[in-house]
């Protein structure tokens, strides 16, 4: 992949299980998606760097930073 | 009070009872308020008493200025009912509220309750159960209510009687099923924003039947006292009026909260 390639602007792409709708479902079951992914393949796995993707474009930042620290403090209310 | 006079309206004479049923409210709000803030229940309960003794004693007087005093001419009836009417509306839009609050949270459920609804581990009551008996219980009294009504229009008074009876009945049913159903819940109004809509709306639903059944009590007693005629019965018009309104707001809360919601 050349780098121009790789800068260019990704969003997530229509996935038949949230269709016309609010998309906070999408957000949230990708973040879990993407840490179950990385528990379970390792963190080298790459497939797992599409919900990563998907999740950085479609949550509000703000969401993810409190995710992050509710798992780190072991708090998050889903089991990874 | 000459009954003779040449206007058809009920000019009204001196009451305690709107000044006391103020303070009364007053007290059973701010009563409301400390339980909610110190955990000391004893001024709403103060207030709500004194609610129900200046209910009792206020309505005691209208029934009898209508029934005895022959002061409820047409044209103060139709005053009365204008306000009924306007007081169901204003109810509505109260039980509204409650709707919008709901479908608000449920239609598009927030990632801390599991981007899902019902929300994550809350167990919702069976619609198929209790809560399908009590509509039925619901439109059955909705039924017994209209035979008691067109019985009072016809002036057939045993079985005005009979209907309203019955009805009073489904509705103190209604009650019991819906205590139990509460003392058997899997959930607590504290229990996330479905606890929460849950038990606001069906818990003041609750509370317009036991007003409701009541209305319909008072008006049973005054259909025996002989109070009301095919053509002056505005009492119990009212209640039944109140009653359909129940009804229906039970109709929408079965469908959408209990059923949808599912």
């Amino acid at each position: 992949m050349s780098s121009a390639e790789s800068q260019l602007p990704w969003t997530a792409p229509f996935d038949a299980r949230y269709p016309n709708m609010n998309q906070t479902k999408h957000c949230y079951k990708s973040y879990i998606d993407f840490h179950r992914c990385q528990k379970l393949r390792g963190e080298d796995y790459e497939p797992c760097q599409y919900f990563k993707k998907t999740y950085t474009s479609l949550c509000p930042n703000e969401w993810v930073s409190k995710w992050d620290t509710q798992r780190a403090e072991g708090t998050y209310p889903c089991k990874i | 009070m000459s009954l003779h006079s040449n206007h058809p309206y009920h000019l009204v004479e001196k009451s305690p009872w709107p000044l006391i049923a103020s303070v009364s409210a007053l007290m059973m709000v701010a009563g409301l308020v400390k339980w909610f803030h110190d955990f000391k229940v004893s001024l709403f309960l103060f207030g709500v008493v004194s609610i129900l003794l200046v209910s009792a004693q206020w309505w005691r007087d209208t029934v009898r200025e209508a029934a005895f005093q022959g002061l409820h001419t047409l044209k103060v009836a139709q005053g009365m009912r204008w306000g009924m009417v306007l007081f169901i509306v204003s109810e509505l839009l109260f039980f509204f509220s409650f709707f919008w609050a709901y479908f608000h949270s449920s239609l598009s459920p927030t990632s801390e309750i599991g981007a899902q609804w019902p929300p994550a581990s809350i167990n919702g009551f069976n619609p198929f159960q209790i809560p399908l008996l009590n509509t039925a219980i619901l439109l059955a009294s909705g039924v017994t209510v209209t035979w008691a009504h067109h019985a009072i229009l016809e002036n057939e008074h045993s079985q005005s009687v009979q209907g309203l009876l019955a009805t009073v009945l489904l509705g103190g049913y209604f009650t019991f099923l819906q205590a139990f159903e509460y003392s058997e819940s899997a959930f607590s109004i504290g229990d996330s924003v479905y606890g929460a809509t849950f038990f606001v709306a069906t818990g003041f639903h609750g509370l317009h039947v036991i007003i409701g059944s009541t209305f319909l009590c008072v008006n049973l007693w005054r259909l025996v006292q002989g109070h009301f005629s095919s053509a002056h019965h505005n009492g119990v018009e009212a209640a039944i009026w109140y009653w359909h309104f129940v009804d229906v707001v039970w109709l929408f809360l079965y469908v959408s909260i209990y059923w949808w919601g599912y």
